[in-house]
């Protein structure tokens, strides 16, 4: 029996079509249907133009596309124009917008996704306004990223050599004000414990701490039996370096190398979205990933409990973001403003080159690759991270199988943070 | 107490991120508590996208994000046969965003067949605007600015007129050119460029490609997440509001004989020619400096 669900409110829709056989689903196909072509509009076009398009890419991920886009140029340039090395200022500042921006993701994910949805496959009625939380975290941190990237979404403030700001004490001050808020606000809803005390948690059997909204999150879905579904394949991927990540591969949690030239994409029958596979293999990529691969004790931990199953992986975003907004603060503390911003020549002629970039957005690893001809894009892909977790076959559709019911496995897909609009680009 | 206007927020092909811009408004509930929500992308309410898929809701201000594509679904439905199944029985049209209102990035895949709501670029689609003109805003940014939006949302509920332009843009938003504000203002004045990327000293109309002085839109009156904006951040302004957004080459300018060819908005070369002749036979010092000495 064929069930066809509209998967709405993730980032565009989806629809899932379930194979049912004697009461168990066996199959799942899930449709992406916006396609928009990105890649195509990018022939062409001048190399520096890829960072303002690939943004649009999407509205929730877009200082990942901005972050991937100028790794690819200063890759290609590095590799064959001029040898150059950005600051560690300008490093630091990617990294502190691009953290910014997952936090913003991660948070409305919680609070705009996993607790109405939950609510409503177990039938609790509620009238809070999680909204309104969301709302609250996504202003503040958004704030705190613009002062350096001018604005989100949809910023290009990342260019070849560097970052466009070039900021004072008097914005960095501000920058802290506003993670200071959002720490706050996670202490006293989220986590119900100190920041600190609940990063320095290394056991599971130490959860019992929490407090807030993350303590009753684990406990509605321990009690009801999510840590023991949505399992995948329990191999997982990552291949961004950066302070709140490290490249790599595991199965289960013994870790390994990742090599980025073993990584291909696949056509899909009947879907725009294409698959990618690591080795012919699929991967999970995400937080889940990069807690696993960068060995953080309370993710092992979980997962020797519950495995990769769905109360593993919502565990391991809110356990993400509770690390980011100290990553957040620590790089507040140390910028060294009086680096340079930029240390590439603008007026660098970009002619020929290769390039490739990473960077982790929220849902996971965002490749970008570009090839230069003549001074102009002559071929540009984009590999985004619910590629790895979203294709037929891949791990949210392996994380269904096996399910009784459609709208459990619809909260197991959405636990995934799915993302239409990046899938499909 | 009269009944609130009922608000639909439909997305046709977009990227989703005028629904993010609008959601991190800070006064965000204040503002939808003047509205019976009916749907919005991110927000649950009542209904779900399968009650607006199937007309079974109503609208009377409808808004519009991302472009419309003759023949893009969703759930079986013709979207834009939906858009204007509601756009009827609206009171308001509101196109949030360069997609919806001029076409934006995505025409440029299939230029034929994607476009804005009522314009297609510069070009008015007049099929569209002769049903709709009297209740059509545009409102184009590439997102669209949350308090631009708000203001349109406000002035509804206030019941006070909108001015607007040629295009359906809000005067008071539009009016002014994202030059206007600019904290590079100064050295704009003087001519005096950044001198590549990541200073905040000069001004990028120069060198660095930025529109500002040509394009129409108050992102340096009314700041980006309450903070900031591109041309603060030294990132040339690209012409994001514009119905030929975007362009080519946004990170350099394009001149003539080293003189910028696109001129400020309004102003006729010669009188431009005149002033920077001026401005450039002085050397002001205080400007060719860096403004704050940090010890290395
Ligand atoms: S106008 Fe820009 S922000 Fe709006 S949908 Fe299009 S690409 Fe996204
Ligand atoms: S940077 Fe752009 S907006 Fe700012 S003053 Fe210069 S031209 Fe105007």
């Amino acid at each position: 029996m064929i069930v066809k669900k509209l998967i709405e409110k993730i980032e565009g829709e989806a629809e899932l079509e379930f194979d049912f056989q004697d009461g168990v689903i066996r199959n799942v196909d899930i449709k992406f249907n916006l396609y928009r072509g990105i890649e195509e509009i990018l022939k062409n076009k001048a190399p520096r133009d890829a960072l303002v398009i690939t943004p649009r890419v999407c509205g929730i991920c877009n200082h990942a596309h901005l972050i991937a886009s100028v790794g690819a140029l200063e890759d290609g340039i590095n590799r064959s124009v001029k040898k150059f090395e950005i600051t560690e200022k300008a490093r630091d500042i990617r990294e502190f917008t691009l953290a910014c921006e997952l936090i913003q993701n991660h948070i409305k994910w919680l609070y705009l996704t996993i607790f109405p949805n939950l609510n409503r496959v177990l039938n609790i009625q509620e009238s809070k306004n999680y909204a309104l939380k969301a709302m609250y975290v996504s202003n503040t941190v958004t704030k705190a990223l613009a002062i350096f990237a001018g604005q989100w979404p949809h910023s290009s403030y990342a260019v070849p050599g560097g970052v466009t700001c070039d900021p004072t004490f008097v914005e960095v001050m501000q920058a802290k004000s506003y993670i200071e808020d959002v720490i706050r606000f996670f202490e006293n809803v989220v986590l119900g414990i100190k920041l600190e005390e609940f990063l320095a948690i290394k056991s599971v059997t130490n959860l019992d701490k929490l407090k807030g909204d993350f303590a009753r999150i684990l406990f509605m879905l321990g009690k009801n039996g999510f840590g023991k579904i949505g399992q995948s394949y329990d191999r997982f991927i990552v291949f961004g370096n950066s302070k709140f990540s490290m490249p790599g591969k595991a199965t289960a949690t013994t870790v390994s190398g990742a090599d980025i030239k073993f990584v291909q994409e696949f056509e899909q029958e009947g879907s725009f979205a294409k698959a990618v596979k690591y080795k012919d293999k699929f991967f999970e990529a995400g937080p889940l990933a990069r807690g696993i691969v960068a060995k953080e004790p309370v993710i092992k931990s979980m997962h020797k409990k519950y495995k990769d199953s769905t109360l593993t992986r919502v565990f391991a975003r809110i356990y993400e973001s509770a690390k980011l907004l100290y990553v957040a603060n620590e790089i507040l503390k140390n910028l060294r403003i009086m680096q340079d911003s930029c240390t590439l020549d603008s007026k660098i002629r970009l002619e020929e080159f290769e390039g490739i970039g990473v960077a982790e957005a929220a849902r996971g690893s965002l490749i970008h690759k570009t090839e230069i001809e003549n001074g102009k894009i002559k071929d540009y892909q984009i590999i985004t991270p619910t590629q790895w977790n979203l294709a037929n076959g891949a791990a949210a559709a392996k994380a269904m199988i096996g399910l009784r019911s459609e709208n459990i496995a619809s909260f197991v897909f959405k636990t995934f943070d799915v993302c239409s609009v990046c899938t499909t680009h | 107490m009269a009944r609130k206007p009922k608000l639909l927020w439909i997305q046709s092909l977009t990227c989703n991120g005028n629904s993010h811009s609008f959601f991190n408004h800070s006064n965000l509930f204040s503002i939808l508590s003047h509205f019976e929500l009916i749907y919005f992308p991110l927000i649950e309410t009542k209904y779900s996208l399968e009650d607006v898929l199937r007309k079974k809701v109503h609208s009377d201000i409808l808004i519009i994000e991302g472009a419309i594509k003759e023949d893009l679904t969703k759930g079986g439905v013709n979207i834009k046969e939906l858009i204007h199944h509601y756009a009827k029985e609206s009171r308001y049209i509101i196109t949030a965003g360069t997609c919806a209102t001029f076409g934006g990035i995505f025409k440029q895949s299939e230029p034929e067949k994607i476009s804005g709501f009522a314009f297609d670029k510069e070009n008015e689609k007049e099929d569209i605007l002769s049903l709709y003109e009297h209740r059509l805003i545009s409102l184009p940014g590439c997102p669209i600015h949350p308090k631009w939006l708000s203001y349109v949302l406000l002035m509804i509920i206030n019941r006070r007129r909108i001015p607007l332009d040629e295009k359906n843009r809000p005067q008071e938003l539009y009016g002014f050119t994202v030059h206007t504000g600019c904290v590079r203002n100064e050295y704009f004045e003087w001519k005096i460029d950044t001198h590549g990327f990541g200073h905040k000293e000069g001004c990028s109309f120069y060198e660095n490609g930025c529109q500002g002085p040509f394009t129409h839109g108050s992102c340096n009156k009314i700041l980006w997440n309450d903070t900031s904006s591109k041309t603060v951040v030294g990132t040339p302004c690209f012409g994001c509001t514009e119905p030929d957004f975007p362009k080519e080459r946004l990170f350099s300018t394009k001149t003539n004989m080293g003189i910028p060819q696109k001129m400020p908005l309004g102003i006729p070369k010669r009188a431009y020619l005149t002033v920077t002749g001026i401005a450039k036979s002085f050397k002001i010092k205080r400007l060719e400096k860096k403004v704050i000495d940090y010890e290395k």
